[in-house]
């Protein structure tokens, strides 16, 4: 089977596109080392004192109990800290708290001990006197006059906040012969990757610090933790061993830990390593965003959307993280799903008392297809009309310039609707069951978030024994960029992608890069890698002619004359490196992506390019309980040129499960600031029976930017399942579920037309 | 600490003798395991006498260390006592119901333990015997001390079997289980049911609930009620909603609400009586008279 363009999509692989590099097989034999294993000789363990205040002044600490235990090798304290407040977007964290503490889990003292159990028993032993204060759980009353602050910088504890206009919403509301509108609510949501966050510190002689742990953007962490610990970013070193999953959580990762593990060496001189446990991952972690929605959109009698408005509250909890820009993701991609000629957001993002919150795959893309999708079902529903109507009606095309400025390149977005509504039986539904449609777009890379460094870099270099090695920041912790980087040199060098190592786990060695966020790494990663490779083909073509005496093709690692003379790829690498005294041959690429025009107000292209999804449920409610039951999931993606089946339908498979987990199952449950679910028997994720049939489909696009025509596909996996369970659950029992995760009692309430009594 | 494996029952109960109070039987571990172990363990699952299911003339016999997927996969249970069967068969996840033993579910005491729905359905007494030699029959919902607390003394006392009438002519009984995902999670209300029909009649009811009380509780006035009454759909209604005015239950933030439970305990009443009674009339599941 081939994969076809227009409506004929289907799934296929050749063994090309079934390339699987090593560390696949390594981890399905259970031969992976991840940072959670790793070693060194002379190791102290590292553990860490945490708030039981959600919000407090601390008094006193009293440490001397924890030094005189044997075996204590350092006590760090607030008092101990000479950092500048530090942040990803806003400077709000300390590495310890110096005299406050604002969640339950923040970070007070650090011990570094011989083994674990010593640490642990240390962190015991700190007294810490408290003066409890005041404290705010809830984003609405955080924002409210009189209530509890948390940073003396942000008064009114708004961490970040924006208004965006365009057009104007009065006039196109008054062009609307429809308006609805609807408050949503979704819950902070966990990356729940199996290995816990985990990080060895070393430091040398010369205070140079090394880090073992696995980042999706390893460069970015160094020169943030560089500029905290006062060191030149040269002297940082991070060395990653294999990831246990990411899924956003690790763009950034814990910078705590790795903080706090650096400070360690540094005041011991001896590796530390501080690995969370679960319970610490859900409670101070970085968890994604909760928010609340309340939307309002005009439509036409036609089904033309002429405005909408929205009022988005996110719940920072009681640092910043990525909370800004989550905002903002949230609170404008969805509007460059269709064509909307007039938009007002404001988006608040709110200090709370409660666990810091950060980003998961599709950066809250995902959060807002829930609210905006089951909208617009709502709005078809009061037009009476078919909601795949009303989305082909509204949906962008290639060439189009969206609400916000985004130059929409390739573009299937309406073939993927109508391939999921046909996939998923619209046209002939069956009775007692509901169907969802929704569709998604999601950017390649960031062209704004830093101006002047848009694209990547990589080196490709030849080996003695005529094999390549790729050098490259970008990251692959499952996703299979690996295996897709090593297609496409393979595919410039005509060689076997078995012939290609690809190495991007040390910051000494690697280009710099963004890493791995925002679904950069194919497309733009991959179109660098591109580059390298067609710049090493020329090197070698070119010593190939000269050896050889006549221009050569290259064939099978063979260079060939068209007289057949030949020169295999060692006798290259060998002339090379002996001319060279030792430099190997190595061929560099680095892809600029077009810049943007991106003005004050936010308008402007924002990306390299775009993917489209539309995914499709099948459900049914048992009208008695509530229970859902979903028949199928379609999940219909516009990545450009598919490079490798395998890893994409991977990723298909475990964006929707992940997805469906954000839509029915998981959510974090407060009791005031304290987190009442911090593990995996009472944060339920879906389990592998509750994952039903998915059924995933391609339509290929060539794109002009992404390496032979490829786009990104990594988040966008997720981003339009929420809005399509959703819209088929309302779709069954004739109202929407209005706040996330949609459990079988919410079914029962919304369905029984009674609010749930949460 | 420590860790035997017992050969026999006379073994472990000389091991439970020796450690004085601070050994402790294990069956299976799957509680245990997540608690705080004692300094002793013994393990009971290679003792052959609480091994096996057998029948003798009307009655059933359960070994305390048969596991739940013996259990499930048992035909005399499946046949005889097949709303135990359908229980353990839901009871946590593979792995789960491969290690834990019925024993272990009910001496751990949880107030909604699948098996421990199941036994007192079926009327299971359990056969248990002390270090000091003596042997006594309890009934098992008789067993709880309090919420996740056994009366049985595991440091002195060893539950050896479970004892019960298989289902006679005319008999059927069914199990079912609400809960937030379709495996490893804890139902938000569960209901065994046992009937007895005779020309249509229901003869004989048996209804549990759970979680109710610390052990799986009897609902005897919904079942005084309902005696008497035809096998349908009406009173199937009726049924519910007897049971939703006799349980008292609660909410739970990890859960769901009051409400929603006393609803759902409704729900699965009219489901289990139904399947129960369908099953007594010999019919299959979707047939229908």
């Amino acid at each position: 089977m081939k994969v076809l363009p227009g409506d004929q999509a289907t799934v296929s692989a050749s063994a090309e596109e079934d390339f699987q590099s090593a560390e696949v097989w390594d981890k399905v034999s259970g031969k992976t080392v991840y940072g959670i294993d790793l070693r060194l000789p002379g190791m102290l363990a590292g553990k860490i004192l945490r708030s039981p205040h959600a919000h407090a002044r601390i008094k006193s600490i009293d440490i001397t109990g924890a030094l005189k235990l044997p075996g204590v090798r350092a006590v760090l304290t607030g008092a101990d800290m000479k950092q500048k407040p530090y942040g990803i977007v806003v400077k709000d964290e300390l590495p310890l708290a110096v005299d406050t503490v604002r969640y339950i889990g923040d970070e007070v003292a650090a011990v570094a001990a011989v083994d674990e159990e010593t640490a642990r028993r240390a962190v015991e032993a700190i007294r810490v006197e408290y003066e409890p204060l005041a404290a705010v759980y809830d984003p609405e009353e955080a924002l409210q006059a009189g209530a509890p602050q948390l940073h003396g910088d942000f008064p009114g504890n708004l961490a970040w906040e924006r208004l965006l206009e365009r057009g104007d919403v009065a006039k196109g509301f008054a062009e609307a012969d429809v308006v609805v509108e609807e408050t949503f609510t979704t819950r902070a949501i966990n990356h729940a990757y199996l290995e816990p966050i985990s990080c060895i510190a070393s430091v040398d002689s010369y205070q140079g610090l090394t880090l073992y742990t696995a980042l999706q953007s390893p460069h970015i962490v160094r020169n943030l933790l560089a500029e905290t610990l006062d060191l030149p970013p040269s002297r940082v070193r991070i060395v990653g061993p294999a990831m246990g999953g990411g899924f956003g959580g690790r763009v950034f990762g814990n910078l705590k830990v790795y903080l706090l593990s650096a400070l360690l060496a540094m005041r011991t001189g001896a590796p530390v390593k501080i690995r969370l446990t679960r319970e610490e991952e859900f409670i101070a972690g970085r968890p994604m965003v909760p928010v609340i929605f309340k939307v309002k959109m005009g439509v036409r009698r036609d089904g033309t959307i002429t405005a909408r408005e929205s009022d988005i509250l996110v719940d920072n909890g009681a640092y910043s993280a990525q909370g800004p820009w989550v905002a903002k993701t949230i609170s404008e991609r969805n509007d460059s799903l269709y064509r909307i000629p007039h938009i007002r957001t404001r988006v608040r993002l709110a200090y709370t008392n409660k666990v810091p919150t950060g980003q998961l795959r599709a950066y809250g893309n995902q959060t807002a297809n829930y609210a905006y999708e089951t909208l617009l079902d709502m709005a078809a529903r009061k037009l009476g009309m078919d909601p795949l109507e009303l989305r082909l009606k509204n949906c962008v095309g290639p060439g189009d310039i969206t609400v916000h400025g985004l130059e929409i390149k390739s573009c299937n977005l309406a073939q993927c609707f109508k391939t999921a509504a046909a996939a998923v039986g619209w046209d002939q539904k069956k009775p007692g069951r509901g169907y969802g449609i929704s569709g998604a777009i999601h950017a390649n890379g960031s062209v704004v978030a830093h101006k002047d460094f848009r694209g990547a870099a990589a080196v490709v270099r030849l080996e003695e024994d005529g094999k390549f090695t790729i050098f490259t920041g970008e990251q692959d912790y499952g996703q299979g960029t690996h295996a897709v980087f090593a297609q496409i040199a393979a595919r410039v060098l005509n060689v076997s992608p078995q012939d290609i190592t690809v190495c991007s786990k040390d910051t000494a060695v690697i280009p710099y890069s963004q890493g791995a966020f925002a679904m950069r790494q194919t497309t733009i990663g991959g179109h660098a890698v591109r580059l390298a490779a067609e710049d090493l083909k020329q090197k070698m073509a070119g010593l190939a002619a000269e050896l050889l005496g006549a221009e050569a093709e290259l064939s099978g690692g063979v260079f060939r004359t068209p007289d057949g003379a030949e020169l295999p790829l060692p006798e290259i690498a060998y002339h090379w490196r002996c001319r060279h005294n030792g430099l190997a041959m190595t061929g560099e690429g680095n892809y600029n992506p077009p810049g943007s025009a991106y003005d004050s107000t936010g308008y402007g292209n924002i990306a390299v390019t775009y993917s489209f999804a539309a995914h499709a449920a099948e459900v049914e409610v048992d009208p008695q309980t509530g229970a859902l039951t979903i028949h199928k999931i379609v999940a219909v993606h516009d990545s450009g040129k598919i490079i490798n089946y395998t890893a994409s339908l991977g990723q298909v498979f475990g964006g929707v499960t992940q997805g469906l987990g954000y839509s029915c199952f998981e959510g974090y449950l407060f009791d005031g600031g304290q987190v009442l679910n911090p593990n995996f028997a009472t944060y339920q994720l879906p389990t592998a029976l509750d994952v039903p049939p998915i059924e995933p489909l391609f339509i290929d696009s060539e794109d002009p930017e992404g390496p032979f025509g490829a786009k990104g596909l990594g988040e966008i996996v997720q981003v339009p399942l929420l809005g399509a369970l959703s819209c088929a659950v309302a779709d069954a029992i004739g109202a929407p579920v209005t706040s996330l995760p949609m459990t079988a009692e919410k079914i029962y309430w919304a369905a029984a037309g009674k609010e749930c009594l949460e | 600490m420590s860790y035997r494996i017992a050969r026999d029952l006379e073994d472990a109960l000389q091991l439970l003798r020796e450690g004085r109070g601070a050994a402790r039987i294990i069956a299976g571990g799957t509680d245990l395991f997540l608690q705080e172990l004692p300094e002793a363990l013994v393990d009971l699952t290679g003792s052959p006498e609480t091994r096996g299911i057998c029948a003798e003339e009307e009655m059933l016999n359960v070994g305390a260390c048969v596991t739940h997927a013996e259990a499930a996969a048992s035909p005399l249970l499946q046949e005889g006592a097949t709303a135990l069967a359908e229980a353990c068969g839901q009871v946590g996840s593979p792995q789960v119901r491969h290690a834990g033993t019925l024993g272990g579910n009910v001496v751990n005491a949880a107030p909604a333990a699948d098996a421990a729905v199941g036994l007192v359905a079926m009327g299971a007494r359990a056969v248990i015997v002390d270090t000091a030699g003596s042997r006594r029959q309890e009934a098992v919902e008789n067993l709880y001390a309090h919420y996740n607390r056994s009366r049985v003394d595991s440091s002195r006392e060893i539950l050896l079997h479970f004892t019960m009438r298989k289902h006679g002519p005319g008999e059927g009984s069914a199990f079912k289980r609400f809960a937030s995902r379709k495996s490893l999670s804890l139902p938000m209300f569960s209901v065994a049911a046992v009937v007895r029909l005779e020309q249509g009649l229901l003869q004989e009811v048996r209804l549990v609930a759970a979680p109710v009380k610390p052990a799986p509780t009897r609902l005897p006035q919904v079942e005084q009620r309902l005696q008497g009454l035809p096998a349908s759909a009406e009173t199937w209604r009726l049924a519910g909603d007897l049971v939703r005015e006799a349980v008292a239950v609660r909410g739970s933030a990890l859960r769901c609400t009051a409400e929603y439970r006393r609803h759902l305990a409704g729900v699965l009443a009219e489901r289990a009586l139904q399947e129960a009674a369908r099953r007594a009339a010999g019919l299959k599941a979707g047939e229908s008279k």
